[in-house]
C-alpha cells in the first residue's frame, strides 16, 4: 500500500455562532493513501464541506491532528497554508466558482499566477489543460458564455493546471443535469486512472459508487 | 505576485467597469489639476512683480523729501524742498554707492509734428539710465556732456514715443516740450509691467534743462541712489541718513527731513504676499484631493463587498493575504495615478490657458508636478489600505459562501 497523503485523527470542528456551538465535525479519524479515490458521502449538514475545507487547508480544526504530505498542518502559518493550497490542493466545487468576467484561458491560468509563474508559461499550461479537457475552442469564452458542464470542466482544468497532490471535488455534478455530471464523473475516473489521488465529496449514493472506496459522514462523524 | 501582473490585473479589471473608474477619478483629477493650475498662477503672478521688480533698477534706494510743515502743499508726504541737487552729489561720494541720480519732474504736453500727448517729463542725469536700470532702443542716452550744459536733448519712453507716431527714425528730429524745442536724442527699451506703474511714459531730458525751462530752484523731487551690491544696501541707507541729516543742520532728536525707501523690498513684500496666496488656494484645492481620495476609498469599499466571493475563490486556489491586498492596493494607486496624470494634463492646459490670458506665458515648475504625482499616490496608498485590508483579512470560507 502506498504511503498515506492524508492523516487525519481526532478532528473536530466547532463553529461558534453568537450563542450557539455548532459541533459540524466530531471526532473524525480519516487517512487517504496516494493514489486513492474516496468519496466522502453523507446527507446534507453532515460536515462535508466543513471537513474538504479544512483537508484543503482554508479552515483550521478547532482540535485534533492533520498531516498533509508529511507536514503537520497545525503547525503552519496563513502563508504556508496559503502555498500549500497553491502547490498541493486543487479544489472543484458545486458552484464552479469561476472569476467573473475573465475568460475561460485566464481563469485556468490564474492558481499558477500565485506560483510566481510567467505569463507565457502561464498560458500555455492553462491552454493544455483546457485542450485536455476538450475545451480547445473554449478558451476566450467568459464564464457567462459557457454551459454549466463547461464551466465545471473550466474549474476542473483551473483544480489541474497546478499538478496538485490532491483534488477535492465537493458535490461536483450538484448543478449538472446527469449527462453532464455522469461526464465530469468520468473525468475524475480517468484523472484517477492517471495517478491522481482524489476526494469526491457526495450527498449522493450513486454518485459516490463511482469511488474506489466510500467513507460515511453522519452529524459531524465517520459512519462504519 | 509581481508588480507587473499587478497592475495589469487592476488595469483589466477598470477597463471592464471604465465608467466607474472614471467617476471615481474624477475627484482626484479636479484635485490635481485645480493644485496645478493654482500653483502655476500663483508663480505666474510672482514672476511678473519679479518682472518689475528688475526693471525698476538694481539695488535701489529712493531717497524723497519729507513733509513740508509751512507753504502751500504742508502736510502732503514728500512735499518739502528739502532735498538739493548739491545732495546727490554728496551723496555719491559715499562708500558703496555705485551711482546716483537726481530726478525733477514736471508734467508737460509735448507735440511732435501733427501729434501730442501730456506726459511726465524728468530732468536727471546719466546716471539715471544705472540707477533705474533703463536700456537704449535707438540713439544714445543723456550723457554727461549733455548733463553739463544743459541741452536741450530729450529721451523718450517707449510709450510716449508709440504715442507721438515716432519710431527709430525720429532720433535726430525735434519735438515741442511745452512749447520749447528739444532735440530727440534717443528712444528707451520699453520694459513692459503692469498699467498701474507704466514706467514707459516719459521723456528724460538733462536736469539743468527742466531747471532753466520749467521749474527754478535747486530742490529735486528724488534722488535715486545704485548700491553696488544687495548687501550693502542697509549700510548705504544708514550713511545717506547721517549725510543729510548734516547737510541739513538736523539736530539729534529732531525726525528726518527726507525719507528713504527701498522699493525692491515693497515688491518683495508684496510678491510674498501673492506667494502666500497661491500656496493657500492650492492648499483649499488640496482639500477636493482628499474629497477625491474619499471618493476612491468609498468605492473601493463597495468592490470589496461585490468581489467577496473573487477574494474567496483566489485564496482557494493559492493567493496569500498579502496578494490580495496588494491586488486592491495597486487597483487604488491605478486609479489615483491614473486620475493624477489627468489631472497634471488639465492643470497644465488651464495654467497654459490663464497664462495667455493674463499675459505672463506658460509656467511650468516640474516640482509642482512631482508634488501633484507624490499626492496622488499619497491618496491611493492613504485611501486605499484600508479597504484592501478588509479585502485581505477576509476568511476565504465565509468569502466562499458570501453570495
Ligand atoms: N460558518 C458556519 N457557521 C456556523 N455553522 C456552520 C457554518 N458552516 C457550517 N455550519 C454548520 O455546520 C454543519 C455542517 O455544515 P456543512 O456545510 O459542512 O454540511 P454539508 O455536509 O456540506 O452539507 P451540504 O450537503 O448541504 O452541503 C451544518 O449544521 C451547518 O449549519
Ligand atoms: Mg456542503
Amino acid at each position: 500500500m502506498s504511503a498515506p497523503l492524508i492523516s487525519v485523527q481526532g478532528l473536530s470542528r466547532i463553529y461558534r455562532t453568537g450563542r450557539i456551538d455548532v459541533a459540524a465535525l466530531r471526532q473524525i479519524d480519516l487517512v487517504i493513501r496516494e493514489g486513492e479515490f474516496v468519496a466522502i458521502v453523507g446527507p446534507s449538514g453532515s460536515g462535508k464541506t466543513t471537513l474538504m475545507n479544512i483537508l484543503g487547508c482554508l479552515d483550521r480544526p478547532t482540535n485534533g491532528h492533520y498531516v498533509l504530505a508529511g507536514t503537520a498542518v497545525a503547525d503552519l502559518d496563513d502563508n504556508e497554508l496559503a502555498r500549500l493550497r497553491s502547490r498541493e490542493i486543487g479544489f472543484i466545487f458545486q458552484s464552479y466558482n469561476l472569476l467573473p468576467r475573465m475568460s475561460a484561458l485566464e481563469n485556468v491560468a490564474a492558481p499558477l499566477i500565485y506560483q510566481g509563474m510567467g505569463r507565457r508559461d502561464r498560458e500555455a499550461r492553462a491552454r493544455a489543460a483546457l485542450e485536455r479537457l476538450g475545451l480547445g475552442d473554449r478558451l476566450a469564452h467568459e464564464p457567462t458564455e459557457l454551459s454549466g458542464g463547461e464551466q465545471q470542466r473550466v474549474a476542473i482544468a483551473r483544480a489541474l493546471v497546478t499538478e496538485p497532490a490532491i483534488l477535492l471535488a465537493d458535490e461536483p455534478t450538484g448543478n449538472l443535469d446527469s449527462a453532464s455530471g455522469a461526464e465530469v464523473i468520468e473525468l475524475l475516473h480517468e484523472l484517477h486512472r492517471s495517478g491522481r489521488t482524489i476526494v469526491l465529496i457526495t450527498h449522493d449514493g450513486d454518485v459516490a459508487q463511482a469511488a474506489e472506496r466510500q467513507v460515511h459522514v453522519r452529524d459531524g462523524r465517520v459512519a462504519a | 505576485m509581481s508588480a507587473f501582473e499587478l497592475v495589469r490585473l487592476a488595469l483589466s479589471r477598470l477597463r471592464s467597469s471604465r465608467l466607474r473608474a472614471a467617476l471615481t477619478m474624477l475627484g482626484v483629477i479636479i484635485g490635481v489639476a485645480s493644485v496645478v493650475a493654482l500653483v502655476s498662477v500663483g508663480e505666474g503672478t510672482t514672476r511678473g512683480i519679479t518682472t518689475q521688480l528688475r526693471s525698476l533698477g538694481t539695488n535701489l534706494l529712493v531717497v524723497n523729501p519729507g513733509t513740508a510743515v509751512s507753504g502751500p502743499n504742508a502736510g502732503e508726504p514728500g512735499s518739502a524742498t528739502t532735498l538739493t541737487l548739491d545732495d546727490a552729489v554728496a551723496l555719491a561720494k559715499i562708500a558703496g554707492v555705485a551711482a546716483v541720480a537726481p530726478e525733477l519732474a514736471t508734467q508737460q504736453p509735448v507735440i511732435a509734428g501733427a501729434k501730442h500727448t501730456t506726459t511726465i517729463i524728468i530732468g536727471t542725469t546719466a546716471a539715471h539710465a544705472q540707477v533705474r536700470n533703463e536700456t537704449i532702443w535707438q540713439g544714445s542716452f543723456l550723457t554727461p556732456v549733455t548733463d553739463a550744459l544743459g541741452l536741450r536733448v530729450a529721451v523718450l519712453g517707449a510709450t510716449t514715443a508709440t504715442n507721438l507716431g515716432l519710431g527709430a527714425n525720429a532720433v535726430g528730429t525735434d519735438i515741442r516740450i511745452g512749447g520749447i524745442p528739444f532735440r530727440v536724442i534717443g528712444i528707451l527699451q520699453a520694459k513692459g509691467g503692469s498699467s498701474l506703474l507704466n514706467q514707459d511714459d516719459q521723456v528724460i531730458v538733462p536736469v539743468a534743462a527742466v531747471r532753466s525751462q520749467f521749474v527754478g530752484g535747486t530742490s529735486v523731487r528724488t534722488i535715486g541712489v545704485s548700491v553696488a551690491s544687495v548687501n550693502q544696501m542697509g549700510v548705504v541707507a544708514a550713511a545717506i541718513t547721517t549725510t543729510l541729516r548734516s547737510r541739513h543742520g538736523i539736530l539729534a532728536g529732531r525726525p528726518d527731513d527726507f525719507v528713504i525707501s527701498n522699493q525692491a523690498q515693497l515688491l518683495g513684500a508684496v510678491s510674498s504676499v501673492s506667494t502666500l496666496l497661491a500656496v493657500l488656494l492650492a492648499g483649499i484645492a488640496s482639500i477636493s484631493l482628499v474629497v477625491g481620495g474619499i471618493g476612491i476609498m468609498n468605492i473601493m469599499l463597495v468592490s470589496v463587498r461585490e468581489r467577496t466571493r473573487e477574494i474567496g475563490i483566489r485564496k482557494a486556489i493559492g493567493a496569500r493575504s498579502r496578494d490580495i491586498l496588494l491586488q486592491f492596493l495597486v487597483e487604488a494607486l491605478t486609479l489615483s495615478l491614473l486620475g493624477g496624470a489627468i489631472g497634471i494634463g488639465i492643470g497644465l492646459l488651464l495654467s497654459a490657458g490663464i497664462g495667455q490670458i493674463a499675459g505672463w506665458g506658460f509656467v511650468f515648475d516640474p516640482l509642482t508636478l512631482l508634488v501633484a504625482a507624490g499626492f496622488s499616490v499619497a491618496v491611493g496608498v492613504l485611501f486605499g489600505v484600508w479597504p484592501a485590508r478588509q479585502a485581505a483579512l477576509l476568511d476565504p470560507i465565509a468569502a466562499l459562501r458570501y453570495e
